[in-house]
């Protein structure tokens, strides 16, 4: 790792290698107030590490809702009308067969295959929807590379704020952090 | 004592007043209608005090199956729930009882306790060999044991859980959560069977010959659907000028209209799978009863009770099914209240459709009777009962609320409730 004063005379120039700035807090009280100033200062692509959930983080970080239902909701409805199509062509098109004196088709009868169909389609939009979402699979992150990072699944407390954002200047975005009340502050390399 | 929340409790007597009149009303006009050999206005009384026992017993599942879960949530609501359910056997007791327990009104509403009444077919009732064969179960004793059995039940369970919950208003006791704990655990599946029983009874052996396992079940979904609604149409009042003032918050509304989505699909998925099994099956020992409602049996024609099934999918499943998707719907409160009120209205329209088509014998009509029509002046009737028995409920929490504290101040999980986050 580098140390933190050779980063900041050598990263100006060479900005695209540079993942983001990490910065830890001691308390949940800290992070949330750091929280809070980083989202009214502006920024969109950060983010927060804690051990544990912390309520209210989300309008803390102004947080949009996750756009995963939409995906379940569009999975829903291509289910429920290729159990529509399915059911209609099997037993009304393709290969027309009485059964029990119920018509070639109906909506009633082949409901539960239809409602079944909804059902697996808004799993898969769901499932598959949060993996598009979320990027993933992904094998690394250079978050990773921090030893800082394997403590905020035990007592640290993190924000990134990624080099992406279009926010990010390194010196002031470590001076910011500073002023946020951070303790460690880590230049992340790519 | 002048705060709008104590303003509220003291007007509990204009509402039992006010109840009792429309409830008196009602009465009269049955009384009047029974002398006419008229079935009907009878049926408004129960339909009345039906559609506000389901609303009861819905919020007397719910105040258990969140004492059993400890649901942190609940307590600031389950508090107003307590207050409701107390009504819950003056209700049965002005309505079912006495139509139960009066052979003339006995003889109208189920016609199988009559066995001179005459079928369709022009046999009588007494020699129906279908009742005969179910006659262990449905004979008139059993039967008014079995009603006397429901108010004893609901009269003793709602008694035990306010109780020991106003108690702890005093005794800053803790056991008495885990006393009502362990009632809720015994009290759910009792609730269950007596529900189910009272499902058969009032509602089903209206029309004697049809059966179905899933009735139960059915009157359970649409109880707890109608409690849910009622619930955040009176928690929406409470919080605007009464004891939820500041206190009933986005997170609460939004646990409400989560729980009112999953029981509206639990609702069509038990409804439909009634009407699916017996379209599959396709006996006439069970289809003739969605027959009657699809059918004007002298044209073949659809008849206007097929409009109300049609409502019923698209009015009471899907309005409401489609807008609770969002979550929008869910926490703005005007939104919420909305869908409620369709919800409500809905199951009004459950229970005209599930109890007021019956067949009328009518000499000369192809199959020997014709069916009670959906439009006539009795809507007004049930509605004047419902409308009776929702006063004298309401006006019995409001009395309710002067003799405990309005949200449940010692409850171990006050706080938690108080603070609840999404």
């Amino acid at each position: 790792m580098p140390t933190d004063s050779d980063v900041s005379t050598a990263m100006n120039e060479r900005n695209e290698s540079i993942h983001g700035v990490a910065c830890t807090f001691r308390s949940p009280s800290d992070v949330f107030h750091a929280a809070e100033k980083v989202r009214d200062a502006g920024w969109k692509i950060w983010d927060v590490h804690t051990p544990f959930p912390i309520h209210g983080m989300d309008q803390a970080m102004g947080l949009p809702r996750s756009k995963v239902p939409r995906l379940t909701l569009l999975g829903g409805v291509t289910g429920f009308i290729t159990g529509c199509l399915l059911t209609w062509y099997m037993n009304s098109y393709d290969y027309p067969l009485v059964v029990g004196g119920k018509p070639y088709w109906s909506p009633i009868f082949p409901f539960p295959v239809m409602y079944e169909c909804t059902i697996l389609f808004a799993a898969f939009g769901t499932f598959f929807g949060q993996f598009i979402l979320n990027r993933l699979p992904r094998h690394h992150h250079p978050l990773f590379d921090l030893p800082q990072f394997a403590r905020t699944s035990d007592d640290t407390f993190m924000i990134v704020l990624e080099a992406r954002d279009k926010n990010f200047h390194l010196d002031e975005s470590r001076n910011f952090l500073l002023s946020l009340g951070g303790q460690e502050i880590t230049v992340i390399r790519e | 004592m002048s705060t709008p929340s104590a303003k509220l409790s003291s007007r509990w007597t204009t509402y039992v007043v006010v109840g009792a009149i429309a409830i008196i009303a009602t009465w009269l006009l049955a009384i009047q209608g029974a002398a006419e050999h008229n079935y009907r206005p009878a049926l408004s009384v129960l339909l009345g005090a039906l559609f506000w026992t389901s609303v009861l017993i819905g919020m007397l599942m719910l105040t258990m199956i969140t004492r059993v879960f400890d649901a942190g949530w609940a307590p600031v609501i389950r508090r107003t729930w307590e207050f409701m359910i107390g009504a819950l056997p003056f209700v049965l007791l002005l309505s079912v009882v006495p139509l139960a327990f009066i052979p003339s009104f006995r003889h109208l509403l189920w016609e199988w306790t009559d066995a001179s009444h005459l079928l369709p077919s022009g046999h009588e009732v007494g020699h129906d060999p279908i009742l005969l064969a179910k006659n262990w179960f449905l004979n008139p004793t059993f039967f008014l044991i079995r009603i006397a059995l429901y108010v004893v039940f609901f009269g003793a369970i709602t008694w035990a859980l306010r109780r020991f919950s106003f108690q702890q208003d005093k005794e800053r006791d803790a056991n008495l959560t885990h006393r009502m704990h362990a009632i809720s655990a015994v009290g759910i599946p009792a609730s269950a069977i007596v529900l189910t029983m009272l499902a058969f009874d009032c509602l089903m052996a209206l029309s004697y010959h049809w059966f179905s396992t899933m009735y139960g079940v059915w009157f359970f979904s649409l109880s707890i659907r109608l409690a849910l609604a009622t619930t955040v149409i009176v928690t929406y009042r409470l919080s605007n000028g009464g004891w939820l003032d500041g206190i009933l918050n986005q997170a609460h509304r939004h646990v409400l209209g989560c729980l009112m989505l999953a029981f509206t699909v639990f609702w069509a998925y038990i409804s439909f799978s009634q009407y699916f099994l017996i379209y599959t099956a396709n006996i006439p020992e069970e289809t003739f009863w969605y027959n009657i409602r699809e059918f004007n049996p002298i044209t073949g024609l659809k008849s206007d009770w097929w409009g109300v099934s049609m409502y019923l999918i698209f009015g009471f499943f899907f309005l409401p099914f489609l807008s609770l998707l969002f979550y929008r719907s869910k926490i703005i409160a005007g939104r919420l209240l909305t869908i409620a009120g369709i919800i409500f209205v809905g199951g009004i329209f459950d229970l005209w459709f599930n109890a007021v088509p019956r067949q009328i014998n009518q000499a000369g009509a192809p199959e020997g009777f014709v069916v009670s029509p959906f439009l006539s002046g009795y809507l007004a009737l049930d509605l004047l009962a419902i409308f009776g028995f929702g006063a004298l409920v309401i006006g019995w929490s409001l009395r309710s609320s002067t003799k405990a504290e309005t949200i449940p101040i010692h409850d171990p999980r006050i706080l938690e409730s108080i603070n609840y986050h999404e």
